[in-house]
Formats: C-alpha cells, structure tokens, sequence
C-alpha cells in the first residue's frame, strides 16, 4: 500500500520530525519520502507549521579542530583561491590581475561537478631524507595533476611550494603549480598537457610565497621523482 | 535568529563547491548546529563528531538541498538532528538520565518565537499559533514532545526518564502530536 494512502501519514510525519520514528520504520518512511511526492509535500507542511526553531540561546561554540579536520579531509584549499590573495598582497596590483586572469582560466578547467577524473599514478617524488614520499597521479586527458602524501607536508606561512616539471630533453624547469600543501589536485597547464612523459622529472622547491618570483626555482628542492617509475 | 535568506545563498554557492562559502556557512550555522547536536549526545567529542559528519554531508551532498521546499536553517538541524540519534547508544541510560525535565523553561529559552526577517506576516503568526498551541498541550504530552525533540530520545528513553509505561508514552506522543496540529490548524482557518 502506498503511504500516502496511510490513514496514519500525519502521525508518521509527526514522529519522523520528531525523530521517535526508527529503524525499519523510518527507513520505510524515507524510501515513501522519495518515491511520493505527496508523502514529501505532507511532511514539509510538518516542517512548515508544526516544528519550532531554536534560538541563540542554544548555541555552543565548536573547537577549532572540528574546522581544520573539515578543511583537510574534505581538501577544501583545492577550492579556493590561494594564489589571487597571497600574490595581491605582496607582489601588487598587476601581479594579481595576472593572477586573476590565470584564475580564470584554471576554474574552468576544473570539473564543476566535482567528479573526480580516472588519475594513473606516473612518479613517486622522494626527499632522499627519509620524508613521506609524494605520489603524483595524472588524469587520463592529462588536464590533472594529483598530489597525495601519507603525510601531507604543509608550506609554513612565509613560503610556498613550487612543483616543476624537468622536461625528458634537459631544457629549463617548467613551473606546473604553486602549492601550500604537497596534497592537492591541480590542472595541468596547458603548454604542458602531453610533456609529463617518461624521462622528464617532477620537482618541488621551496620558494617565497606565492611562487618563485624569477620563473625558475631559486629555493631548495626537496622533493624529486622520474616520471614512468611507478 | 540566523538569517535564512543569507544560509540559502551560502548553501546554494556549496552546492557550487565554493569553498569559502562553505567556510562562511560553517562560521555561520555551526554554533547552532553544535548545540543542536550536543543536546542529542550530551558528550562534546560526540557532538563535534555528529557536526564534522554533517558538515561533510552539506559539501557532498549540498545539491540535494531544495531551494523552494524547506526553510535552510531547519533543513540543517534536521541533517544534524538525524545524525546525532543514529550514533548516540540507545543503552546509554545515563545520557537520557542528565536532561533538565523542566520542558516548559525549555520552550521559552532555546527556541526562537520571534518572526524571522523573510517571514510574512502569516509565517509571523505561525509561530504565535505554535507556541499557544503547545502551551494548551496537557503537561505530559508537551513534556514527552519537547524531550523527544530536543534530546531525541526514543520511545524507550522517554519511558525510563519519565517512569512511565512504553503504552503511556506511546499515547501522549500520539495524541500530542494529533493535538499540536488540530490546534494549529484550527488558528489557520479564516474567520
């Protein structure tokens, strides 16, 4: 029998709202709520006339770390904008609309619908010091770039991380993306899509925030990987 | 009294991924969403765990969230509310036995009887008709809804809190709910 026929709809809305309905029963009441629109329409008038709402005297302030856990296991820096205000504030005006400009180019690379692309693992990047080795994933149109560490490394405040691709024939470093953390999805820049082939090499260097300011690295590189050894 | 218009907006740019909405959602909505959960678990890591859990569910989940059908705030609560029954034990007879019994300060202090801005003048008078109704609730019916509300317990819980038989509660659950409508309803009609 369809539940919206159910004499007792009303007293299942009721106990569902007021969270007494359980197991089996609620279970069969949240299939009704998909599969009948007039089970659905039943309990948002529920909602509407019947539930109270809590005011500011039930709040509670959450600890920091709820936020931070959020932020690192949902990878919410994938999302935003990092560069845009870390270039503004310390390389001026027209740094930033470059920025602005390589922003919008790099959100719409980006899946809107946030479904993560098919990655194939292409270098394992290692410090030679004993740190947690990075693993570099590349997607299958080879437009991104997945960084995963067991240990995400995280840049301290005054520095940022810059990953470069050292092309297979020996030529200059080419920058692939300025990081905060080695745990990031980023897209692959255009001049380079096809170049992340057998013999070249990824790199990580630590530079001023940002990015390295001359095009090539000028910090430390602490992290180097061949591409084609996974 | 969050601002509903603006939490829409927010959820909306979730959906869209919009990471710094999300930021400004959680900042927003979180002390709430926290006492909302806590008042469930009544132990701290186990409400910020229930918020993390939510939280998680808005950024994956937030396009099934449907503009025109629910009030956000409460589409929220309700997200959390969900959450936090399904991961308290229902053996844990010393969280049900820490509830204030005094449901009626209840009413007063932790929920908001103020119309909101967006509200019109109709959703303005749903809540005075609300708390009036509830207010013409026999003791044990309002008692057993508010608790089973706020600090949703089950059916079990309330029969050990309230030292009553699983049959009573049952019946003041039912009729209570069936009594808070008719009234309400009967406010609505025009006269």
């Amino acid at each position: 029998m369809k539940l919206a026929a159910n004499k007792a709809l009303d007293a299942l809305c009721g106990e569902y709202l007021l969270g007494t309905l359980r197991g089996p029963a609620r279970r069969r009441f949240e299939r009704a709520l998909r599969e009948e629109p007039s089970v659905a329409s039943r309990l948002a008038y529920w909602q509407a006339t019947l539930v109270p709402e809590y005011g500011a005297a039930m709040e509670v302030k959450p600890s920091a770390r709820v936020w931070r856990s959020l932020r690192s296991d949902l990878h919410l820096d994938d999302f935003r904008a990092p560069l845009l205000s870390r270039l503004g504030f310390w390389r001026g005006l027209a740094a930033a609309s470059t920025a602005a400009l390589v922003l919008l180019a790099v959100s719409r690379l980006l899946p809107v619908d946030g479904e993560p692309p098919v990655l194939q693992p292409i270098a394992r990047l290692e410090s030679g010091k004993g740190a947690a080795p990075v693993l570099a994933a590349l997607s299958r149109d080879g437009r991104t770039l997945a960084l995963s560490s067991e240990r995400a490394l995280q840049a301290g405040p005054q520095q940022s991380y810059e990953l470069w691709l050292l092309p297979a024939d020996g030529g200059a470093p080419q920058s692939v993306a300025v990081l905060a953390t080695l745990s990031a999805r980023v897209p692959v820049p255009e001049s380079l899509r096809g170049r992340m082939v057998d013999g070249a090499k990824l790199a990580v260097s630590v530079e001023p925030p940002g990015g390295s300011p001359t095009g090539a690295p000028t910090g430390p590189v602490i992290m180097v990987g061949s591409i084609g050894t996974v | 009294m969050l601002d509903d218009a603006l939490v829409r907006r927010l959820l909306l740019r979730t959906a869209g991924r919009d990471a710094e909405a999300f930021e400004r959602l959680y900042e927003l909505t979180a002390p709430l969403l926290m006492g909302v959960a806590l008042r469930v678990t009544a132990r701290r890591e186990l409400a910020e765990e229930v918020l993390h859990d939510a939280f998680v569910k808005v950024w994956n989940g937030a396009t099934s969230y449907d503009p025109l059908a629910t009030r956000p705030v409460a589409w929220l609560v309700a997200i959390v509310r969900n959450r936090a029954i399904d991961l308290v034990s229902s053996a844990d007879m010393a969280r049900v036995r820490q509830f204030e019994d005094d449901t009626d300060t209840a009413i007063e202090r932790f929920f908001d009887w103020a119309p909101a801005a967006e509200d019109t003048v109709a959703q303005g008078q749903m809540h005075n008709w609300l708390r009036r109704c509830l207010g013409e609730l026999k003791a044990g019916e309002r008692q057993a809804l508010v608790l089973a509300y706020m600090h949703g317990l089950s059916h079990g819980d309330l029969a050990e809190h309230l030292s009553k038989p699983l049959g009573t509660i049952k019946s003041w659950l039912r009729r209570g709910l069936e009594s808070l409508r008719g009234c309400v309803e009967h406010c609505m009609e025009p006269r």
